[in-house]
This record gives structure tokens, sequence and C-alpha cells, in this order.
């Protein structure tokens, strides 16, 4: 890391073990910290304890879904990081359920690489890097 | 409802009257009163017919306590009425009842001498023309101890068109999957050559695979 430049922490929520260690991938070679959770409940205790700069958070988890957690995230008094929801779900509803859950954006899996540094480039307020 | 009558628990709260009959808790679980509704639901598996009265209060309940006695309840029931109705629900608009409902079938699946309820279903759901409801499938079959499970996962990427099931499929298979997924693994990831994600999670299998 270069001196003075503050490395970006992104919170990856997902139960699958393979689409984590497929994102993490994707975000550490880009020089992003990443750290991750299983489901809603472990994410919430995450994002409570340290602060994030994005998230990365799935639909369908067991003990809390995706929504439940932004929901519940998205009341607390402190600052808000932006999310991008990521689903297998192309339903419409889905996608309007996610911004109103408080998604910042809403990706279709399976996401590509490109795709995903260049949304999170543009959540995190690095779009020219 | 046709609930017929059978024993059942007293109601909380009232030790020294008789039992609920079955009509009363058919009757509770329609109660205003949340509490009622979970007393309802934690007797009502003695009763016959008491899966679908059970399964249809749990598509229209908003409050967590009585959704998770409900829930405990199917369990418990575990016959096939109790098991159709929890895959009805990976059809819902409820996230939060999808994902209860995956983790209910997850039980089932997974409870040693009940687990044969669940993978005539899980078979049915694996052929659902909504892909979605397939993923769920696959999901479930994480808990399932059934010797079938590798080749329905085999069957899955091999047949399916949806690159999300065959990417769930894949990621149990990681787990799962013995020498006999090495070939359609291989399979799999030449259909869906330019997927970068198939490429990942099917590399990823086939080398856990071969280390075995």
């Amino acid at each position: 890391m270069k001196r003075g430049l503050v490395v970006k922490r992104i919170l990856i929520v997902d139960d699958a073990a393979t689409v984590r260690m497929y994102h993490r991938g994707i975000l550490e070679s880009a020089g992003y910290t990443v750290d991750e959770a299983l489901n809603g409940i472990e994410a919430l205790e995450k994002a409570l304890e340290t602060p994030f700069d994005l998230l990365l958070v799935d639909i369908n988890m067991p003990r809390l879904d995706g929504f439940g957690f932004l929901k519940e995230l998205r009341r607390q008094p402190m600052p808000q990081p932006p999310a991008i929801m990521v689903s297998t779900e192309a339903e419409a509803r889905d996608e309007v359920a996610a911004y109103r859950a408080g998604a910042s954006c809403y990706l279709l899996k399976p996401v590509r690489p490109s795709q995903l540094l260049a949304h999170a480039r543009l959540m995190l307020g690095e779009a020219n890097k | 409802m046709g609930l017929v009558k059978g024993k059942a628990a007293q109601p909380a709260g009232n030790t020294t009257s008789k039992p609920a009959s079955c009509e009363e808790l058919a009757a509770g679980l329609e109660s205003a009163d949340a509490a009622v509704r979970r007393h309802a639901a934690r007797e009502i598996p003695a009763c016959a017919d008491a899966g679908a009265a059970l399964v249809s209060r749990l598509k229209r309940e908003e409050e967590i306590a009585v959704r998770a006695a409900i829930l405990t309840a199917l369990i418990r029931l575990d016959d096939p009425v109790a098991t159709a109705g929890l895959a009805d629900c990976l059809r819902s608009e409820d996230v939060a009842l999808r994902n209860e409902a995956i983790e209910a079938l997850k039980e089932l699946a997974s409870s040693g001498d009940r687990a044969g309820a669940v993978p005539p279903v899980l078979a049915s759901l694996l052929a659902d023309p909504d892909p979605d409801v397939r993923i769920f499938a696959v999901n479930v079959m994480e808990s399932a101890p059934h010797p079938d499970v590798e080749s329905w996962l085999i069957e899955a990427i091999e047949r399916d068109s949806h690159v999300n099931v065959c990417a769930t499929a894949v990621d149990l298979l990681c787990e799962v999957g013995t020498e006999a997924a090495i070939d359609p693994l291989v399979r799999l990831k030449a259909r869906f050559a330019s997927e970068p994600y198939i490429q990942f999670a099917a590399g990823l299998a086939l080398k856990r695979i071969r280390e075995i």
C-alpha cells in the first residue's frame, strides 16, 4: 500500500463458500481488504463492530436474509456504507425490494469480474480508477 | 377444515379445563391473538389434517414467534402434506418465508430416520419450471444424506440450461463430489466456456475431487 492511501474495506455477505471465494479473489486482486459473513446476523454483528466502505450482499441466506440485514443496518445511527445486492433472481420485484431494503445497486449472479469491479469502484467513488 | 377430533394438550393458562379439541386448535390458529396462534401451532400436530392447517397459516403469518412455532410443528409432523406445503413456500415472494422453508426442509432432510420424506419432493423440485425453485432444491440438498444427491447434482449440471442452477449445483459438488462428477464438470466448463464463475467453481470442484 502506498503511504497515505487508505485501503477500502469490503464485507462480502453470502452463505455459499465458493461464491465468497470468487468475489474475494476479484476484490483482493484489485487491492481491497475483504471480510466475510455467512448470513445476515453475522454480517450485522461485523458491520456494527467495524466500519466497512462497501457491502456485497446476497439475498437468500439462512438465519437473516439480505433484505432483513440491510433493513436492520439502515436503521442504525451510524455511517451507512453503500451496498451492492447480488442475487440469482431476475424478477423485477426482487430488484425493487432490494432498493427498498437499502441497496445502492443490484447485480444478477453470476457476476463477471469486470462488472463487479466497475460497480464497486463506482460505489466507492473511485469510478476513474 | 375437516380436522378429526383427537387428543390435544391444554391451552396455556388454562390448566384446569379439558384439553382443547382439534376444532378449537384449528380455530386458535386463526385467532387474532398471537399467543393463542402460537399455542395452537404447538398442540395441533396431534390432530389429523394438521399439516394443511399449519401450511395455510404459515403463508399468512407475520409474527416471527408464531412462524417459528408453525415451522417446528411442520418438522414434527413430517408427513407428505407438511413437506409438500414447505416445498410450495419456495415459490413465495416473501424472502423470509422462502428461507424459513428451506431451513425446515434441510432439517427434515438431515434428520436420520425422517430423511426419507424429503427426497421425492426434491426430485420433483429439481424439475420445476422456475429456476429459482430448482436453485432452492439444490440448497436443501446440502443437508440431505441421500445416496442420490450426487447423481441429482450431476444431472443438474449436465441437463439444466440455467447458469445459476448449474452454479449452485457446482457449489455443492465442491463438497460432495466424487470421481463420478469429474467428466460432467469438465463438460460443464466447456458448455459455459465464457462464464467466469462456472470456470472458477467447476475448476475448484475438480481440484478438490482430484485431491481426495
